[in-house]
């Protein structure tokens, strides 16, 4: 683990009148896995979205408080959200890859930020669905529609083609949660992988999952991040009651 | 129990005997047509210009102004249309003056097409001084078209999945990136289908096209946008009610509907072709 990627104090965020996120304060360490659970509605997946500003397009939505990436607040006045969002890339909860091919879809985002060779371009997709563990499977046909892929394999494409652009984090929000054993059991290795070389950041609905690939873990509830810390603390000694009935599954 | 089975037997029939009201109608127009028009087609019908004051020849001049009026409309109303949807559905939110708008929009799908001709004659001839020609009357019919493909292009647009615009945009695409290079192309198939329907419309209108552009007789192929041109259907409009000799051109009106019906068809099977080969290339 390395120094904090992430700084974020005292976060809120205001749908409307509701109040959806309360004063979360927490770090994030880089090159490591940290795990959001709780159970559905606690904010975890609106909190994921503050970090690379996926909130912005809600209507009526408002975010306080502070959210540093390596020393810079990205809420502050004049910050250039695309650079933000190309620094910090996501992986959604259903794998949605564009209706295009497979290379289409990996070469998407480096042809948005100027890359246009075809060479550079082979290349970039070569490396990224390396990257995602997808490339012995499509090698060969790179050119065939990102539709006919598996479930499992589009997730792995969306990975590739979110790792494509060079991010410095990735944000998953339940990367797994509509893909089979099997696919899932794949994608789990992969975040294993991938934190060599990027900060993962991971909402999660499966406790067991949060258990065997993070580092640290954050339990929210109701808007609150109740507790956080290395994962195999929050697994075995949590410090308070809340996270405790919600591990051993008293409510969820 | 029984009731029950024998109301759904009911019901299988009711739907089916309409769609088989609906089919009959059609191919009795057709086959009508057909019967009566096949006669006069031949080559010469479809490559001479008409002559002995319209009772004799073919149809060629009509023909290609009607095709000429059909590719001037949609060059306006299909980019302007597109971009109006776009326009609505990515830019302008949820509020009163888009509501309006959007009702506006509805409504001017249901104007009377004779309106069409008039504001025609008055904003393209007159005032913008560009004579009764070829580019008035397309342009006219342009706006007819205007209406059905903006509702056709919002209504795909909205049919693109938002997880699509999420993957752009979280990967550092600004708005117009993710539009032309997400949202549209996964829209276009859609949006051709509205434009397909308003060539339908297009070509058979008459009433837009008598003040701002038709001609009665031309003699030969529009060479410029500011000449004036013939019209199939108002070729009809006019051999039936106004020609030297009304009963011997019977033929002649009856092919030029089915040429007409031809033309349409034609374009809008090329437009289907060409939206079956991008659904092709996206999906399985």
């Amino acid at each position: 683990m390395s120094r904090m990627k992430f700084e974020i104090s005292n976060l809120n965020l205001h749908y409307g009148n509701t109040r959806a996120l309360k004063d979360v304060t927490i770090d994030l360490p880089g090159n490591s896995v940290t795990a959001f659970i709780g159970p559905s509605g606690c904010g975890k997946s609106t909190f994921l979205r503050c970090l690379n500003r996926m909130n912005d397009f809600i209507p009526r939505c408002r975010v306080e408080g502070r959210v540093l990436l390596d020393g810079t607040d990205i809420y502050a006045p004049g910050t250039d959200v695309i650079t933000l969002r190309r620094r910090v890339g996501m992986v959604f909860q259903k794998p949605n890859p564009f209706p295009t091919s497979i290379f289409d879809n990996v070469a998407y985002g480096p042809r948005l930020h100027g890359t246009t060779d075809r060479e550079s371009l082979e290349r970039i997709v070569q490396q990224s669905l390396e990257g995602a563990a997808l490339w012995d499977e499509v090698r060969d046909k790179l050119n065939t529609p990102a539709l006919s892929l598996s479930g499992g394999q589009q997730q792995r494409l969306c990975i590739a083609r979110a790792i494509a652009v060079q991010p410095e984090v990735l944000l998953m929000d339940e990367p797994t949660s509509a893909l089979d054993p099997m696919s899932t059991a794949r994608i789990e290795e992969l975040v294993r992988e991938l934190k060599t070389k990027y900060t993962v950041i991971i909402v999660t609905h499966n406790m067991q999952q949060a258990a065997r690939i993070s580092d640290l873990t954050a339990f929210f509830l109701l808007g609150e991040m109740v507790e956080a810390g290395p994962t195999q603390d929050i697994f075995t000694s949590p410090a308070d009651r809340r996270t405790e009935d919600y591990i051993t599954g008293r409510f969820g | 129990m029984r009731g029950r089975i024998l109301k759904d037997r009911v019901a299988t029939a009711l739907l089916w005997g309409c769609m088989a009201a609906v089919l009959s109608i059609l191919a009795g127009i057709l086959l009508f047509l057909i019967v009566r028009g096949a006669g006069a087609l031949s080559w010469e019908f479809l490559t001479q210009p008409p002559r002995d004051s319209m009772t004799k020849g073919g149809i060629l001049t009509p023909l290609v102004g009607t095709i000429q009026l059909v590719a001037v409309a949609m060059a306006f109303a299909f980019p302007v249309g597109v971009l109006t949807a776009v326009y609505l559905n990515e830019y302008a939110g949820e509020d009163r003056f888009t509501r309006l708008l959007r009702l506006a929009i509805r409504s001017l799908a249901g104007v009377p097409s004779v309106v069409f001709g008039l504001f025609g004659l008055s904003f393209f001839v007159i005032f913008l001084r560009f004579g009764s020609s070829l580019l008035s009357a397309g342009l006219t019919l342009g706006c007819l078209a205007l209406p059905v493909i903006v509702g056709a292009s919002e209504a795909a647009l909205k049919a693109v999945p938002q997880d699509y615009r999420d993957a752009s945009y979280a990967m550092g695409a600004t708005r117009w990136q993710t539009i032309r290079k997400v949202v549209l192309p996964a829209a276009f198939p859609a949006i051709l289908t509205g434009g397909i329907l308003s060539v339908g419309r297009v070509a058979g209108e008459t009433a837009p096209i008598i003040f701002t552009g038709a001609a009665f007789f031309a003699p030969e192929i529009a060479k410029s946008l500011f000449s004036q041109v013939m019209a199939l259907p108002y070729h009809v409009l006019i051999l039936a009610t106004a020609g030297t000799n009304i009963e011997e051109t019977r033929g002649i009106q009856y092919g030029t509907i089915l040429v007409l019906l031809l033309v349409v068809l034609g374009i809008t099977l090329a437009g289907v072709l060409w939206r079956a080969r991008l659904r092709m290339r996206s999906s399985r």
